[in-house]
């Protein structure tokens, strides 16, 4: 049976680097949250990457609290600095999403959270890709069926089983999967052929 | 053309202060945020209450909790257990039946609350309309909080807590019937709101009222 409370520390978060210096601290996978999604970000230097370049097209509003240092928000080409206390909200209602990129400025903490209005929290397939990202081919794969297994088979998570199929030799798994995965989402394709892993089990 | 982002430093979030001793930041009313709870709760002195104490299986229910401690040191104690937090601690309630608080043992503590139901689209917790509705009428405008209330229960038109409270500032505000009227509602939907209001002061005002001494009698 879980505890029913937990404590950890900023320090107890894995620290997996992701891109540009950004360092994901999974908080919501760490303690099982199920009604909303929390992540902490940090970044390795000063002046890498505190939230990576996206924009949100799901449907889900983000708040993002500076928790301590200082940070610089760029939304649509504004900049924004932000240190410590500042809290930046994306809602869902502007349908017009801001291309959004975040670098800190000292060291410092960024802590996100995020969910849909009107429906029931579930967790972004990406988590189970971020936390799969700097591991070995087997135990990619082990991370992303369990993300299968959570939230089924998302042609996103179905493609990043293929990539480590492919990673760890398991070909015809692969290619199996790839084509599932851009079945159910044509741009995988896409990013197949930019895949020094998949492209050339495109068909 | 709106922007489509806000900002705020958590310091212009500003709501009433309160009864417990903090200085409460409306994160989600602020920004309207429809997805999830969010507060911060900072307090002035070493000693202040940063989190009242209560657990989340009555009044709205159902919630899990995530608090961060954002600044200062906080003291939780939960299910009975002491906690220290410093700066950058996650104290994280799934069972919602484990009372909870925290005191700040710096100045100018603050902790950061989280909260939502699993499996369950996000409806905000009907306290935070209370506790508008009590600084309006702390400050003497019971009218005020009738309107803050009237609010919460379009939002929530079969809430028990909701109707017990609007019915509490009616009758501040001397509208007789439209109290009894409404406490009479969340007595049905709710019995226990019998014994509350057998000793609120805020009847005060329709105490000898033999409709409201009805509706109390056991």
């Amino acid at each position: 049976m879980s505890k029913p409370y937990e404590v950890l520390s900023l320090d107890n978060l894995a620290r997996i680097p992701v891109d540009e210096g950004l360092e994901w601290r999974p908080i919501r996978r760490r303690l099982g949250i199920r009604s909303f999604g929390t992540n902490a970000y940090t970044s390795e230097r000063v002046g890498g990457w505190v939230v990576e370049e996206h924009v949100e097209g799901t449907g889900h509003e983000e708040l993002y609290v500076v928790v301590s240092g200082r940070a610089r928000f760029t939304l649509d080409g504004e900049e924004l600095d932000a240190p410590a206390g500042t809290v930046v909200f994306l809602p869902e209602r502007e349908h017009r999403r801001p291309l959004l990129l975040g670098h800190g400025l000292s060291p410092h903490v960024v802590l996100t959270l995020g969910g849909w209005p009107d429906k029931p929290f579930e967790p972004s397939a990406w988590e189970w890709y971020f936390e799969a990202s700097e591991e070995g081919p087997e135990r990619a794969m082990e991370i992303i069926r369990d993300g299968i297994a959570e939230l089924g088979e998302r042609p996103w998570l179905v493609y990043e089983l293929a990539r480590h199929e492919a990673r760890a030799g398991l070909v015809d798994e692969a290619r199996a999967h790839l084509r599932q995965a851009v079945e159910g989402e044509p741009r995988a394709a896409e990013r197949a052929r930019a895949d020094e892993h998949l492209a050339e089990l495109l068909p | 053309m709106t922007r489509g982002w806000e900002v705020a430093g958590l310091e212009e979030i500003v709501g009433p202060r309160s009864r417990h001793g903090f200085d409460w930041h409306p994160v989600r009313r602020h920004f309207e945020i429809s997805s999830f709870g969010a507060n911060a709760n900072a307090a002035r002195e070493a000693g202040d209450v940063v989190v009242d104490e209560h657990d989340e299986a009555h009044g709205d229910g159902g919630q899990e909790e995530l608090y961060v401690v954002l600044r200062g040191r906080a003291l939780f104690v939960v299910d009975g257990e002491e906690v220290e937090a410093p700066a950058g601690t996650f104290v994280f309630l799934r069972d919602p039946a484990v009372r909870r608080g925290a005191t700040a043992l710096e100045p100018g503590t603050v902790v950061f609350a989280v909260g939502g139901r699993p499996g369950q689209a996000f409806v905000p917790s009907s306290w935070e309309h209370a506790r508008f509705a009590v600084e309006l009428s702390e400050r003497g405008d019971n009218e005020g909080a009738v309107r803050v209330m009237e609010e919460a229960l379009a939002e929530r038109p079969d809430h028990a807590g909701v109707l017990y409270d609007l019915a509490c500032f009616e009758a501040l505000a001397g509208r007789r019937d439209a109290a009894l009227e409404h406490l009479r509602r969340s007595i049905e939907l709710d019995p226990q709101y019998r014994d509350y209001a057998r000793d609120d002061e805020d009847f005060a005002p329709v105490r000898d009222d033999p409709e409201f001494q009805a509706l109390v009698a056991t």
